[in-house]
């Protein structure tokens, strides 16, 4: 069992995704190439923020028997359509000035071991690009970093009643984020090891 | 007046498309892989949104050449590779620079190339003005409406490769109106759909020039 990483994008994968395929941890795929066989074999799936979201939706059974057998699905982006019973939609920041991008760790999560969450705030001085707003979050689930005073979650992770989990960032590409204090390719590996159910 | 969009399923697609503020402007969507079951006559303009990926979209461009060749309309924005799939398109990318608004009195050198065009009777220049992805080689005759620092063209408008037009732009507003990152993407579209639904009527020559109208 393996990791899927579902490449969505015109272009070459990320050089940290393409690393971990290289060193076998995980299998890239086209998203227009997928296959019920990729859903049944694999452990989890890690999915972008240029995942077609309209076409996943075809995917809903086999993303519900991935979670009952255990699975994870680790989703980056805003949630625009109802994948798993329990999602809702999507509720961006309303004009957000530079203190209701402020970011605070909730949860002392696995994936963001010994990472500040305040370097992952600014991209070169900019604050915005991890994230402008919240997927709300599923009952049940756990907050891990709130955004604005209002700390709304926008990350979380949920496990599913009838089993597996799902991870949410409601922003650009986890993976990418906190390169100026060198966590990116850390993050893209601890996302790679937590659907893969080792974290 | 009617408009298909082409819809490759992203949330900043869902949102630019189907969201309230602009879902009005068009009148039906087709998915990529769905192309080739429309009959492209019907509309007056095709318009393909910000990253698209270019292999959704490879397959189809002898249709839309076709339908370009029968004096159609197709509007192409940024990131969406429009040269591998669509005429006479010569694209050069830059990189990126996100930050350049932090330098105080910084320029990012967007200019609007032809102030008479009623385009711009809806938008001024810091409404075309967020970054640059790259620029075009404009063929001879096309209509250049904004350039970059360089004066390299970032929109234009073709009507000299085929019978139709083509409507060019590097500028990336869907992706960043639908990810709510970006006013002026958001002011771009304001006055870039009601000007596509009153000047891109087939067979019109209405975008041409304000004195013209």
């Amino acid at each position: 069992m393996s990791v899927l990483f579902v490449h969505s994008h015109y272009g070459e994968p990320g050089r940290g995704w393409q690393a971990l395929a290289d060193e076998g941890r995980l299998t890239i795929v086209r998203e227009r190439e997928l296959s019920p066989e990729h859903f049944a074999t694999t452990q989890g799936i890690v999915t972008t923020t240029h995942l077609d979201q309209i076409g996943f939706m075809g995917w809903k059974d086999e993303i519900a028997a991935l979670f009952t057998r255990g699975g994870s699905w680790f989703f980056n982006g805003h949630t625009l359509k109802p994948f798993v019973d329990g999602l809702s939609t999507y509720r961006p920041l309303g004009s957000p000035k530079r203190a209701d991008l402020r970011l605070t760790r909730l949860f002392e999560h696995p994936i963001y071991q010994g990472i500040p969450q305040g370097d992952l705030e600014e991209n070169k001085g900019v604050a915005g690009f991890y994230g402008r707003g919240h997927n709300p979050m599923p009952a049940g689930g756990t907050a891990v970093n709130g955004i604005s005073a209002a700390l709304l979650p926008i990350d979380w992770e949920w496990r599913l009643p009838g089993g597996g989990r799902m991870f949410s960032h409601a922003g650009n590409d986890l993976g990418g984020m906190g390169a100026d204090a060198g966590h990116s390719g850390v993050l893209t590996r601890r996302i790679a090891a937590w659907a893969a159910g080792e974290i | 007046m009617k408009v298909l969009a082409v819809h490759p399923g992203t949330y900043y697609h869902i949102e630019s498309l189907e969201g309230p503020r602009y879902g009005g402007y068009f009148d039906e969507f087709v998915r990529p892989e769905d192309l080739g079951d429309v009959e492209l006559d019907d509309f007056d303009v095709v318009l393909v949104p910000c990253r698209t990926p270019a292999d959704r979209m490879a397959k189809n461009s002898a249709q839309l050449r076709a339908y370009l060749d029968k004096g159609g309309t197709i509007i192409a924005t940024g990131e969406s590779d429009s040269h591998l799939w669509l005429p006479g398109i010569r694209f050069t990318p830059q990189p990126t620079n996100f930050w350049w608004w932090l330098t105080p009195g910084a320029d990012l050198g967007v200019r609007i190339a032809d102030p008479n065009h009623p385009l711009f009777a809806r938008l001024a220049q810091r409404d075309i003005t967020w970054h640059l992805h790259g620029w075009f080689d404009a063929p001879d005759g096309a209509e250049v409406l904004a350039v970059n620092d360089d004066g390299k063209p970032i929109l234009y408008i073709d009507g000299v490769t085929t019978k139709g037009r083509m409507v060019v732009t590097s500028l990336d507003p869907f992706y960043h109106h639908g990810s709510h990152f970006m006013p002026a993407t958001t002011r771009f579209l304001d006055g870039f759909l009601p000007w596509m639904r009153t000047h891109l009527v087939r067979n019109s020559k209405a975008h041409e020039r304000v004195a013209a109208l």
